[in-house]
């Protein structure tokens, strides 16, 4: 160990080095050239990265704030001429918007509990019992997450049809009731299995049911999965965009998705051009989800990681 | 646990279950029941019904016909935009998951260095994918638009007289779509899974590499690469099934034109059940597509057997 080149320390610096690929352990000042030009290139792609990601962000602000006709002009305008805020009222006012998001909230609430209860009983029998055909049970529970959903969605559509569940989030919500989706089962249950069982079978002894148990012991600790599991729930839900599209027909009943699709070519009193306005919607739409991110950074994080890991 | 003698009485059949087997099947299946009401309801029952439909004439408002394999004939020999959506679907999953994939790789190991100001960078990259869909394909189609778009702006600027007409152009649609998804997804989940790989890379594999005399790019090439194979393997899977089923961009920003040039296989198929009402031909289409996906899958699995190195085995 006492033969490491002082470059090494922690975590490797993985920067492309332009000049000499062979290098002698020990001339540092070699190293440290080496360092200073990785450096700059480091940080060269990483603001080409920077500009490719934050162009089309700062876009949506600056043009969400333009008139139509600044919008529209040969040689395009960086910031507006003067900021339009009227343009965020006009959503709202031309096209029911704020309803639209009311309607997309209240799906995301309606799902959260039931994905954070059904899907946590899942996990748990997954995690916990040793039940006669347990491992079929998973195979099929894992293999429904590589079938498409065109195929589902199809006979699903006209199941609901026949039901007379069209027009209503019945057809939205149920699902999450039911389980929720494959891969947040699996996620619970790679979560719940790194609880020690220890600490059911002390609940046991104290008389405690299983139920108890899930509900006292294990849900407590589960905080983290459960968290991870509403947010991803919350996008899955925000942006979905096929399901409200076919099962919702009443214009007050869209989703935000919708709503923001249809705004695109739906008539109105104004008929002049309407980006600067869409552009407005996809600000706003995209509002509610940067201040989750804000709130709940690390679980965004430890989410993907967790589910990405282990499959 | 109390009535474990009384159970013990009440065996049926030949084999004997333990009480505890006999608690652990109850409770394992009480607490299985919604998931598997909705398994039943809302997956199997409607894959069979779908099955069963594929082999009908069914237009929602009369009962279905029964009309043997010919959907299935039909969409080889009938069906003009059956082979040309499928082709187009395979260009666009060609071109798209290798970008994606090692894009994202890329910019994991640019952000996995001690920089200064790296967690802004980070947060950056992340932000786009955090833009819903919908939102994402109308801000391009508003930056991308050819006469007042800001990148044809931007290219008239750098002196190209004649930019690309972008969602407009049915050659340039596809790479437009391409970079809507680009721009979403390359700093979000798969970058973050390639950060949590290289974080698991052992810091004692870098050392020996550098005292034999690796630069930075060899340390990449022979350490890093080899050992992030199970995420690039895990990333392209995921990536492939997901390519493969595009079409809510497509359908956003063009609905399948110019000239049909993003008509997708999944939008064929939405567009045969949803707006044909051909319910029964749709099914048809579906399940092959289920099973094309399905067999695309199992392919990449048997040769990641030879191309995957898992550390430790």
């Amino acid at each position: 160990m006492a033969m490491m080149p002082p470059s090494t320390p922690g975590t490797p610096t993985v920067a492309v080095a332009p000049q000499a690929i062979i290098i002698e352990p020990g001339s540092t000042s070699s190293i440290r050239q080496r360092r200073t030009g990785g450096k700059i290139l480091s940080y060269a792609l990483l603001t080409f990265a920077g500009l490719f990601f934050a162009i089309p962000l700062l876009w949506t602000i600056s043009s969400s704030l333009q008139t139509w006709q600044e919008l529209r002009s040969y040689v395009p305008h960086f910031l507006p001429e003067m900021p339009q805020w009227n343009n965020y009222i006009q959503v709202f006012t031309l096209v029911p918007f704020a309803r639209w998001m009311l309607n997309s909230l209240t799906i995301v609430l309606i799902n959260i509990p039931g994905t954070i209860l059904t899907a946590t009983l899942t996990a748990y029998a997954f995690a916990r019992f040793n039940f006669v055909g347990k491992n079929v049970w998973f195979v099929l529970l894992l293999s429904t997450m590589m079938i498409p959903a065109i195929v589902t969605f199809i006979p699903q559509y006209l199941l609901f049809f026949n039901l007379k569940f069209i027009d209503t989030y019945i057809p939205l919500t149920i699902g999450s009731w039911l389980g929720g989706s494959a891969f947040m089962v699996f996620l619970l249950r790679q979560f719940i299995m790194t609880i020690p069982r220890e600490l059911d079978e002390a609940a046991i002894v104290d008389g405690a049911n299983p139920l108890r148990i899930l509900f006292s012991v294990i849900m407590p600790l589960m905080k983290p999965a459960l968290i991870t599991v509403a947010i991803l729930q919350f996008l899955a839900d925000w942006n979905d965009f096929f399901g409200p599209f076919i099962y919702i027909n009443t214009m007050l009943k869209y989703t935000a998705a919708v709503g923001l699709r249809t705004f695109q070519t739906m008539a109105l009193e104004i008929t002049d051009p309407r980006d600067h306005l869409l552009m407005a919607g996809a600000a706003i739409m995209t509002i509610p989800v940067l201040i989750l991110f804000a709130v709940a950074q690390r679980y965004f994080v430890s989410g993907v990681v967790m589910s990405g890991l282990k499959l | 646990m109390a009535n474990a003698t009384t159970s013990l009485k009440v065996v049926s059949g030949r084999r004997r279950m333990s009480p505890a087997q006999r608690r652990q099947n109850l409770y394992g299946y009480l607490f299985l029941t919604p998931w598997l009401i909705g398994f039943f309801g809302l997956f199997i029952g409607p894959g069979l019904y779908s099955f069963y439909l594929s082999f009908t004439k069914y237009d929602v408002i009369s009962a279905p016909i029964f009309v043997a394999t010919r959907n299935y004939v039909d969409m080889f020999t009938k069906d003009d935009l059956f082979w040309s959506s499928l082709a187009r679907t395979g260009y666009y999953a060609i071109v798209s998951v290798p970008l994606s994939v090692f894009g994202s790789m890329f910019l994991a190991i640019l952000l996995n260095s001690k920089l200064r100001g790296i967690t802004i960078f980070r947060t950056l990259f992340f932000m786009p994918s955090l833009v819903p869909l919908v939102a994402s394909v109308i801000l391009f189609k508003i930056l991308l638009n050819s006469d007042f778009g800001l990148v044809n702006a931007g290219l008239r600027g750098l002196g190209i007289q004649d930019p690309p007409g972008w969602f407009a152009d049915s050659r340039w649609s596809i790479p437009s779509l391409i970079l809507v998804r680009l721009w979403g997804s390359l700093g979000g989940t798969q970058m973050i899974i390639f950060l949590a790989g290289l974080q698991g890379i052992p810091t004692e594999l870098y050392d020996a590499a550098s005292i034999d005399g690796a630069g930075a790019w060899q340390r990449t090439r022979h350490v890093t690469i080899p050992l992030l194979t199970p995420t690039i393997f895990f990333n392209t899977v995921l990536g492939v099934i997901g390519a493969l089923q595009t079409f809510a961009a497509a359908f956003i920003a063009t609905e399948g034109g110019p000239n049909f040039s993003t008509w997708f296989f999944a939008l064929h198929i939405w567009k045969q059940a949803f707006d044909y009402f051909n319910m029964g031909y749709a099914a048809a289409l579906a399940w092959f597509f289920a099973l094309v996906i399905v067999a695309l899958t199992l392919v990449q699995m048997r040769l990641s057997r030879r191309m995957v190195f898992y550390m430790g085995e």
